[in-house]
């Protein structure tokens, strides 16, 4: 008997223009529990107008986006995350003035009370949330190894790019996320640092039960972990499917490769 | 401000107001044009702006004083005198404008944003002192050198010095207009304006068009302080702040940073000034007394409903 | 080749450094004028100088103490919204204005009075003094949120044009409804006096505090010092809580803190919110103290000025907000006094030689530049120390450019610092505190 699982996360015929510029195209995208789903396609292909979708920094011209089957229509970015879908991005966007420590916490904001007086008074259930939170954030930063413990209360400015990369992530797991979705982790990282990227991406789905999608420039990284991956060109999904029958698809070699060789 | 408010009624009574909104918004397009070309360029609300306008209206009124002026002039010595007060005016007003950007905002293109707003506010808490300092707190009042002539059309009186003010106006915007659209520099403005980095990138020098979009901006804001003296009429250290305050209420309302928009904004606000004087004249202490809050209202209500205002274009933010 | 900025900075490097090393027992002296002993030192002298005075010379400075202390809570508040969320309210003077409102309601118990006319509404005995302050803050802050909810989802800079705007409808609104008395304002009642009790007056040898400043201010000093010590204690344990972190975390990158979860409308009114009821209680105290609302005040000068001492003092720092209103309200009560008196004996200015003769001008008075000194203090400070006397460890780190956050620039200064290929433009950040050794350190971090 075949097992029907709700999607973790889809997209149904999502079109978001801008303007005259229609950036994603009636884009669908299924992407099951557990899954690392890639999105690759050339500069431009409206990859990364996906993710703000997703995460509601842009709201949909047409189509709807679904989390374990609940629409994510009209939901702002914290509600978003608050829904369960956390995000880096491309270009690391940490708060550089607050400490690695002070940056997870941010991640954290959900499990804190949300009123003033429980706040302002430091009321007993916000001084348990805050004790949770500084020891979850402890354990987040113990994923990535006992040297980001030890830089917990450095400046994000001052870390090393690897490093920001990680604090990145540990501040958007450290809202408990369903999904996760990475945008580029391991671009203007050396051989030695993306192959480590890589093995915590895929400690990470085991350890905090994760559906993770993926945007990647580099194919040895997206054809060696990717569960799935779907290509994008001009906005639109040109092909899916599994690595290799991507690696093999004429359409994709002539779309992406071919076009990525002509320009080198 | 001045008694506007008339005490007949019907069409004629809003036609007569529809006269003095369109010369008052003639006015504020011209002060909201200084905002809008700043904040297209560097996107800074120049909080001082009112104040530059209200500095040409202070040396106007010190100048005419030296001159022994006093009552109505003609012909040639009245055309003179504008000639000679346009060109002081404009020029008081360009430099101010000029030697704040650069002495105050040009260093803090680095800092927070927060930075040059709050300098901007100290400039203009600083050009207002010092008028004060300057001619005192009082109202004093600009000797009435043009001719109080007035075309009578269907009981509407229509002065001629709003005819000369409009065409001044007019005319002031279309040499501005074209030389946004066909020399060189303006072209630079244009294009610094949409995207900066590209601009740079193509040889603009940024700090040559941030200059003239001070140095324009401030004389037309001289300008507006000449037609605000023969109007208007009283010379007082405060009127910046709120002339300002509604010139840029028109340049949001028209889009800020759309030339095109200012004006439009620039005529609508003074067009819906002078008609609440009017209109709302049942309200406790008169309408004069609100029209300030109703303006203000009229920006709050823009920029919570409306940003890009009733001209500007929508663009999508950059994340 | 130091820039004028560096000359001015050095003064600060070389006291640092004597407070840093000059040692006062076991610590040097910074230890203790650091983080929260430093507050203590200053309460305790708060609270003794009276005693040092005799009752007819005390009485002028302890009102000067509680104008000081009125603005030092109305600084403290703005400070939220501007400080720590890094919001440019322009119109603050607004709250003050309904607490003061509020307050004359409460306790005349006349509300919407139309002057020679009958009120509409009068409360049955007006409310006990001691709760107006609770109910003029409450109100105060949900106007706050009726302002604040539509408008904080504009850009920061529409923000300060709006609040700018609302600033100055609120107090055309008070003086041109007659119920609110018009220009000619509105009175606020003493407050009654305290009986202690019996046991308690045994000891400290007297039986009642009078709280009505005007026969004797040492009651209402203490009570305004009181509110002070509150409204500290509130605004630090907000700045060292998870609001405190989503505040900073919006100032820097307000997409990725959305993205992390923070709700940027909500957090934002909760700052906005919070200074409005500061600003009422503000206003409280102010209308009490005078026994009656002077309308004229509530105008954007009064703004600004609280937001100068914002800036003077440190913007995000409470020690510096503290100190910014102290020094504005002292230029205010003795300086500009002693300027106008050196202006008129010293042979500098009269002396027709002298070369300060330039101020003899008869109309001039410097009570009438207050405000230009301040608008000079004011962009001086914004230009050559913008992180403030007494700066706020993580905004000098924001205003003197150590870190970055792209969002926080505008495209054209995003631009020059790339030309400039500088990722630090700060110089010497090591000289830039005053006071802070590691003692603030460790305050900021353990929270």
């Amino acid at each position: 008997m075949p097992e029907t699982t709700i999607p973790a996360l889809q997209m149904r015929t999502v079109t978001k223009a801008f303007g005259g510029l229609t950036a994603v195209d009636s884009v669908d995208l299924t992407v099951q529990p557990g899954q690392i789903f890639s999105i690759i396609g050339p500069n431009g292909a409206g990859k990364a107008t996906v993710f703000n979708l997703i995460t509601g920094i842009y709201q949909p011209t047409n189509g709807d986006i679904l989390l374990q089957g609940q629409s994510l229509k009209g939901l702002t970015p914290d509600r978003v995350l608050r829904r369960g879908i956390a995000r880096t991005f491309q270009n690391i966007r940490l708060f550089s003035n607050m400490t690695v420590m002070e940056n997870i916490l941010v991640g954290e904001h959900k499990t804190f009370p949300g009123d003033l007086i429980s706040i302002i008074f430091h009321l007993p259930n916000y001084q348990s949330a805050e004790k949770h939170a500084r020891t979850r954030a402890l354990e987040l930063l113990s994923f990535f190894g006992p040297k980001m413990v030890a830089l917990k209360d450095e400046y994000a400015a001052n870390l090393s790019y690897a490093d920001r990369r990680r604090v990145e992530i540990a501040r958007a797991l450290g809202s408990n996320p369903k999904v996760l979705l990475l945008d580029e982790p391991t671009a203007g990282m050396n051989d030695a640092e993306t192959a480590e990227a890589v093995g915590y991406i895929t400690r990470m789905r085991e350890q905090f039960n994760l559906t993770i999608v993926l945007i990647e420039h580099k194919l040895q990284v997206t054809m060696g972990i990717s569960d799935r991956i779907a290509v994008l060109d001009y906005g639109k999904k040109i092909a899916e499917g599994l690595p290799e029958e991507i690696q093999r698809n004429e359409q994709v070699i002539e779309a992406y490769l071919g076009r990525k060789v002509v320009v080198e | 401000m001045l008694e506007f408010a008339a005490t007949n009624g019907g069409p004629v009574l809003f036609f007569q107001q529809l006269e003095l909104g369109i010369t008052l918004g003639a006015m504020y397009a011209l002060v909201a044009l200084g905002y809008t070309l700043v904040y297209g360029i560097i996107e800074l609300i120049n909080f001082a702006h009112g104040d530059v306008f209200m500095w040409s209206t202070v040396v106007l009124l010190l100048v005419s004083n030296a001159l022994g002026l006093k009552g109505t002039l003609g012909g040639f010595a009245l055309i003179g005198v504008l000639i000679l007060f346009l060109a002081i005016g404009m020029a008081v007003s360009a430099f101010l404008n000029v030697s704040i950007e650069r002495l105050a905002y040009r260093r803090l293109r680095k800092a927070p944003r927060l930075a040059p707003l709050i300098a901007a506010v100290g400039v203009s808490f600083i050009l207002e002192n010092i008028a004060q300092l300057t001619i005192g707190s009082g109202f004093i009042a600009f000797p009435p050198i043009f001719p109080t002539t007035a075309l009578n059309i269907f009981g509407v009186k229509i002065s001629i010095l709003h005819i000369f003010i409009f065409g001044l106006a007019v005319g002031l915007m279309y040499a501005l207009d074209r030389f946004i659209q066909t020399t060189k520099l303006g072209r630079a403005m244009r294009a610094t304006a949409q995207d900066p980095e590209a601009a740079a990138l193509m040889g603009v020098n940024v700090n040559r068009t941030i200059f003239m979009a001070f140095l324009i901006g401030g004389a037309l804001a001289g300008a507006a302080g000449l037609c605000y003296n023969l109007v208007i009429a009283q010379v007082n250290f405060f009127t910046g702040f709120k002339f300002g305050l509604i010139a840029f209420t028109a340049a949001v309302f028209g889009g800020i940073g759309n030339v095109y928009g200012a004006v439009a904004g620039g005529f609508a606000i003074g067009i819906i000034y002078a008609l609440s004087i009017q209109y709302f004249n049942f309200l406790p202490g008169g309408g004069v007394a609100w029209v300030d809050a109703i303006v203000f209202g009229i920006l709050v209500l823009t920029l919570v409903f409306r940003p890009s205002g009733i001209l500007g274009q929508q663009v999508p933010d950059k994340v | 080749m130091p820039t004028f900025a560096q000359f001015m900075r050095a003064p600060f490097a070389r006291t640092n450094h004597f407070f840093e090393t000059t040692k006062l027992g076991p610590y040097p002296i910074a230890w203790y004028v650091s983080g929260w002993r430093g507050g203590l030192l200053v309460l305790l002298a708060a609270i003794l100088f009276p005693i040092f005075y005799d009752q007819t010379s005390i009485q002028p400075l302890l009102g000067d103490g509680i104008q000081v202390g009125i603005y030092v809570i109305l600084a403290l508040g703005l400070n939220v919204v501007v400080g720590y969320a890094g919001l440019l309210d322009l119109g603050y003077v607004a709250f003050f204005a309904i607490g003061e409102y509020v307050a004359s309601f409460l306790t005349t118990g006349y509300i919407f009075s139309k002057l020679g006319q009958s009120p509409i509404i009068v409360l049955k005995s007006p409310m006990p003094f001691i709760l107006i302050f609770p109910a003029a803050a409450l109100f105060a802050g949900f106007i706050g949120v009726l302002f604040g909810a539509p408008t904080l989802r504009l850009r920061g800079d529409y923000l300060a044009i709006v609040t700018l705007g609302l600033g100055e409808i609120v107090p055309i609104f008070f003086q041109n409804v007659p119920w609110f008395g018009g220009n000619v304002g509105a009175s606020v009642l003493y407050i009654p006096n305290i009986q202690l009790p019996s046991l308690v007056s045994s000891i400290v040898g007297f039986t009642t505090i009078s709280l009505t400043p005007l026969l004797n201010k040492a009651g209402f000093y203490f009570l305004t010092l009181m509110m002070v010590v509150i409204v500290v204690l509130l605004t630090n344990s907000l700045r060292e809580s998870s609001l405190g972190r989503a505040w900073i975390a919006i100032r820097e990158d307000e997409t990725a803190a959305s993205a992390a979860g923070v709700n940027l409308v909500r957090t934002k009114l909760l700052a906005f919110a919070f200074g409005a009821a500061m600003g009422g209680l503000g206003g409280v105290l102010d209308g009490a103290n005078s026994g009656s609302i002077v309308p004229t005040v509530f105008s954007f000068n009064t703004s600004i000025t609280i937001l100068i001492m914002i800036v003077l003092g440190g913007i995000g720092s409470l020690r510096g907000v503290i100190l910014g209103a102290a020094i504005l309200r002292l230029i205010d009560f003795t300086l500009l006094g002693q300027l106008n008196t050196f202006r008129q004996t010293s042979p500098l200015v009269t002396n027709i030689h002298g070369i300060l003769h330039f101020l003899a001008l008869p109309q001039f008075d410097f009570n009438q530049a207050k405000f230009l000194i301040y608008g000079l203090i004011l962009l001086a400070m914004i230009l050559l120390r913008p992180q403030g006397l007494l700066p706020d460890r993580r905004r000098q780190r924001e205003l003197v450019g150590i870190g970055e956050s792209a969002e926080a620039y505008s495209a054209v200064g995003l631009l020059e610092r790339e030309e400039a290929g500088e990722g630090v433009s700060g110089t010497g950040s090591e000289d830039m505190t005053l006071f802070t050794g590691s003692g603030s350190d460790a305050q900021g971090r353990e929270g």
